[in-house]
Formats: structure tokens, sequence, C-alpha cells
């Protein structure tokens, strides 16, 4: 499903070139649960915000369904990102004005889906992490771990074939962050793929592979004997 | 997403900040308020010169006035008595022509008892009343026997009762034109108009003129049509058959009120839209704003932008966003702005006794300007915000 070949990332400071991706082939299959690790400077993130197509390679392939997203141009990038990708970020990323159902509602707002189907559709996905309780409450009111379950409530409306996990568990503490693992593999077993990019080798524990980023490339690639568990 | 969605999304985000909003609004209100306001005097003042200069009926005059070349081959001409009878039964016929009225007027010395005062004797038809109307304040106004008859009534203006009478009741006194009684029916209203001025004015039903000055002679033909499309058409058909009838080239011509209306209409036009735009300059210092505070809301919002994007939000659609923020904003304040100049141009028309029209198209321009000028002065900030980058702002602290 995602087939990276030979992805290379470089940025220019000043006169100096620096290659943060330094050719990495990575391929993913439908359904799997992978978490991609490494210390920071690794080139994690920037291999994430690739593979979540909010930046494109300087050269090399990205293959996500079979389509070269890696020529797609800025609209149509918005366009996977609305309908293929489901992102969770650290820091939650909700809109504080909107409460968790507006906010849930978001994605398809931009995928032009009618307010009722809308409404309809993001009060199940609110249901399916457990927050039927929680609809109209603001952000501020909820608390770090319903804040992260409205942020995958959001990343699953669209029923992305992707979701793509930034240290989900970063700023929750360790009890919550089990419950939010929870929900990830009862999601994986639904069906979705996901990609969890981490640094804690306990979340990545959760995953049923894990690829190591080290330097711009990928250093390991191993299937944890969790992860087999659960097939 | 739909515009409406849009405006929807913008007014929530606009109510979050109220003071903010309202503080920047202010600018805009200002600006399309004094616009509103200026334009409404001017409107009104305009409509009310106009409407003084082409009185109220469609009415136009028929004017004798025989050129050189004919006062020279006929030197009576200027002598010549300028409308006949016949004249008045020919032009009442032209089909467009709906009331005729006829005066002849004449400065004579009026008697009363010992007082002697100058005034200017008028004989009137009936069609006069119909179209100029006389407004009596006391007594009573010439009725139809009375010009039929001929009967030696007369009603005078409020000026000539103050000079002859000097607050004793003119009512049924007798005054003598050219040594012949006329009795004292009415009493005229003070004229109000800006063009009025009290003249010592004497009416007389026609027949009576005639009788006392022993001529058929009429000094003024005025027409009326029914629709004042035609006024300028009957009244050069009249004037045509007029010069036909006295074999005149274009001794009879017909000047057009509604031309001396549209000069005095354009120069008051040009003189709003002079104001106006002195005005409007508040607006673009209004517009200033908008985009100083939208900047300042990007910049806040980089990392709302940078969720947005994430989430499927292409740059059109950012920038779309935030270019209705800015025309909700200068709309509400716009829409505040025609209310605060139709109440401003109100009082100012209450204290200054001068009408002010707030007409529909004024305030659908005013609506249509606040968003132009929301547009222009969002464009830059939205353009901003659709111009970040996605990782960036979603890392913005």
């Amino acid at each position: 499903m995602i087939r990276l070949q030979s992805v290379v990332k470089s940025y220019s400071i000043g006169k100096e070139q620096v290659d943060v991706l330094k050719g990495i082939d990575l391929h993913i299959k439908e359904g799997e649960f992978t978490a991609i690790m490494g210390p920071s400077g690794s080139g994690k993130s920037t291999l994430m915000n690739i593979v979540g197509c909010l930046d494109r390679p300087s050269s090399g392939d990205y293959y996500l369904n079979d389509h070269l997203v890696s020529q797609y141009d800025e609209k149509e990038l918005a366009q996977v990102r609305n309908r293929s990708i489901g992102f969770v970020f650290q820091q939650f990323q909700l809109l504080p004005r909107l409460n968790a159902l507006k906010n849930v509602e978001l994605p398809m707002i931009y995928a032009g889906v009618k307010k009722k189907e809308r409404e309809e559709r993001a009060s199940e996905a609110l249901h399916k992490v457990g927050l039927s309780d929680r609809m109209g409450h603001l952000p501020n009111e909820l608390s770090g771990g319903q804040k992260q379950r409205v942020a995958i409530a959001r990343a699953i409306v669209n029923n992305p074939d992707l979701i793509l996990a930034d240290e989900p568990t970063g700023a929750l503490d360790s009890k919550t962050s089990v419950q939010i693992m929870e929900l990830f593999t009862m999601l994986n077993q639904e069906g979705t793929t996901i990609i969890l990019v981490t640094h804690e080798s306990e979340v990545a524990e959760y995953a049923r592979r894990t690829v190591f980023v080290r330097d711009g490339m990928v250093m390991q690639n191993e299937t944890t004997v969790k992860g087999g568990e659960s097939l | 997403m739909s515009v409406a969605e849009n405006m929807k999304m913008a007014l929530s985000s606009l109510l979050a900040h109220k003071l903010r909003s309202i503080l920047t609004m202010i600018g805009i209100i200002i600006g399309v308020g004094s616009v509103i306001t200026v334009v409404a005097i001017g409107q009104g003042g305009e409509a009310m010169l106009k409407s003084q200069i082409v009185g109220a009926g469609n009415t136009i005059e028929l004017f004798y006035m025989p050129s050189d070349e004919e006062l020279i081959a006929n030197p009576n001409a200027m002598m010549m008595a300028p409308f006949t009878q016949e004249d008045l039964k020919a032009v009442e016929k032209i089909p467009e022509v709906t009331k005729v009225v006829a005066t002849s007027s004449e400065y004579g010395n009026v008697r009363v008892r010992e007082d002697t005062l100058e005034a200017s004797i008028t004989g009137i038809n009936q069609a006069y009343l119909d179209v100029n109307g006389l407004k009596v304040d006391t007594g009573r106004n010439l009725l139809a026997a009375d010009f039929l008859g001929g009967r030696r009534v007369a009603v005078v203006s409020s000026s000539f009762r103050e000079e002859l009478f000097e607050g004793e009741d003119p009512l049924g006194k007798v005054i003598f034109v050219r040594s012949q009684p006329v009795e004292i029916v009415g009493v005229l209203e003070q004229p109000t108009g800006l063009f009025s001025f009290g003249a010592n004015e004497v009416y007389l039903p026609w027949n009576t003129w005639r009788t006392i000055y022993a001529s058929n002679e009429l000094s003024q033909v005025t027409l009326q049509t029914e629709n004042a499309e035609d006024l300028q058409e009957a009244g050069q058909k009249a004037a045509d058959l007029l010069n036909r009838m006295h074999n005149t080239e274009e001794a009879y011509q017909v000047i057009n009120m509604e031309e001396i209306a549209a000069g005095v209409g354009q120069v008051t036009r040009i003189m709003t839209i002079i104001i106006s735009s002195i005005a409007g300059v508040s607006l673009l210092v209004g517009g200033i704003g908008v985009m100083n505070i939208m900047l300042v809301s990007v910049t806040e919002r980089t990392r709302e932008i940078g969720v947005r994007m994430s989430l499927g939000a292409t740059r059109g659609q950012i920038l779309l966003q935030f270019l209705i923020e800015a025309v909700t904003l200068t709309l509400i304040g716009g829409g505040i702005g025609i209310l605060l100049g139709w109440g401003t141009s109100s009082i100012v028309s209450h204290f200054a006794g001068w009408p002010a029209l707030v007409s529909w198209p004024v305030i659908v321009g005013g609506l249509l300007f606040s968003m132009i000028i929301g547009v222009i002065f969002g464009i830059l900030p939205a353009n901003k915000a659709s111009k970040l980058d996605p990782i960036a702002s979603l890392r913005y602290e």
C-alpha cells in the first residue's frame, strides 16, 4: 500500500545542502501496524511528513495505493490528506473554539460532506472512541486522553486508508497512554493501516513491526513477537 | 465548503474576539456612515431643489420671444398680444395636453380707501387652480362660479394683506383695481419655498380681469400633461402650432424647466460626490485597519491553518476562509454604518428642515462597497495564510 523507493529529502541551509533522508526504501502493506522509531534528528519526522503528504521528497518515488503521489501537485496532495490519511498529533491539534463534534466534522467539511451526514458520522466516530457523552465539550473542557480520542475520531471519520500517529502518547500519562494504544490496536484489528512515530519502545511494542530510522536511513526492519501474536 | 458555511465560521471567529472585531469595524462604520449621510442629504437637497424648480405638476410654460429678425420685419411684434383666446383653444386640442393654464398679468395700483399699493394683478383661469393650486389661508378660494360668471372677487397674497390692511381682517373688504371694485374673499398662505418671496399679488378670475382691463390678451400660457415624458413634446407641438398660427419663425418657444432642474441636480450631485469622496477616505483608513487585524489574526491562527491543511484544506480553501472573514467583518461594519448614516441624516434633516433621502441604490451600493473593501484589504492577509507551510504551522507556538 505504501511504497517508498530511494526517497531523498534535502534542505539547503545557506549554501550548504543537508540531506535529512538519504534514500529510504520502505514498504508497508495494507492492514499493518508499523512503528517508526529513531532518535531525534534521525529524520523520522521528515519521513512522516512525506508519508503524510505534507511534504514531497526531493527525489525518489512514493506510491500510495499504487498512485505516484510524489508527483502530485499541492491541491491533489490536499485531497490525498483529506481522503486517505488520518493524522494524530502529539499535541492533539484540536481547534480550541470548536466543540468535539465540530472538530471531528472538519475533515468532512473539506471532503464536501453534507451537514446532516457530517453530524451523523462525527457522532458515530466519537461513539467509537468512547466519547459519546462529550460531543458538545470544547477541547479545554476535556482531559488529555479525551482530547487525543477526539483527535483519533477526527482521523478515522473520513475512513482513511492510513492513520499516521506522531508521538500520540507523548503528552499523556502512562495509564492514558495504554488506553490510547489499545484504541489504536482495536482500530488496526478492524483493518486500518497504522503508522506510529515514536521514540518510546513501550509504545512501539504495540505495533507488529518496527522500523528504525537513524541518520536518514532505515537501519533495522523487524516484526515484533507481540504483533505476531495478534495476527 | 460552501460560502454560507464559511460565513458561519467567520462569524464565530469574529465573535471569539468581540472587542477587537468591533474596534476594527469602527473604521468601516464611520466611513460608510458618513458617505451614506452625505449622499442622503445631498440627494434630499437635490430632490428638494428640483421639485421647487419644476413645480408640483408636469407643467411647461410657453414663451413669446420674437427674434431680432422678426422684430425688424415686424416692429409691432413686441406690442402684440402674445396669446389669444383662439391660441388657447388650439393648444387645448393637442392630445397630450390635459390642462392649459392661462394667465394675464399687469402691474397696477390697487386702492383701498385712501391707501394705494402697487401689485401684480393676475387673471387666472380655472385650470390654474387645478395645476398650481392657490393655497388659501383664510377666507375661501376662487370657485367655478367665480370663473364662469366673472364675479368681482379676488384672492390676495399674504404680504399684500400686511401692506394694505396691517392686521385688519381683509375678508369682505373692497379694493379698487383701475377704479373698479373687487371684493377680497381669501388670503393666501405665506409662501415657504426657497425661491418664493412675499410679492404683492392679487388673483382675479380671468373673466373679471378681462372686463377690468378690457383686454383679451393672455400673457402666460402653461401646459400640463398626464405624463412627465410627454411634456417636452407637447410643449414643442404647442410652440410649433402657435408659430404656424401667427406666421412666426420661432417667436413661440418652450423652456424646459426639467433641463434647468437637471443642471441644478448635476451641481448638487458633483458636490455630493466631492464631499462623499472625502468621507470615503475614512473608509480607506478603515480598510487598512481591517487588513492589519486580519494579518494579526492569521499569525495567531497559524496552528489552526496548519491543522486545517493537514486535514485536507487546500490553499484555495484557506484563502477563501480568511477572505470571507474579512468581507464578513467589513459587511457587518457596512451594515451598521448604513444604519448610522440613516440615523444621522434623519437627525440632520430634522434640524435643518432639509429632506434626507436614503435610497435603495445607496444602501445596496454601501453594502457592495464594504464588501469590495473587505476583498481588497482581505486579500493580502488571506494570501499570507494560504501560503503558510503546513509542517511549520503545525509546530508554531
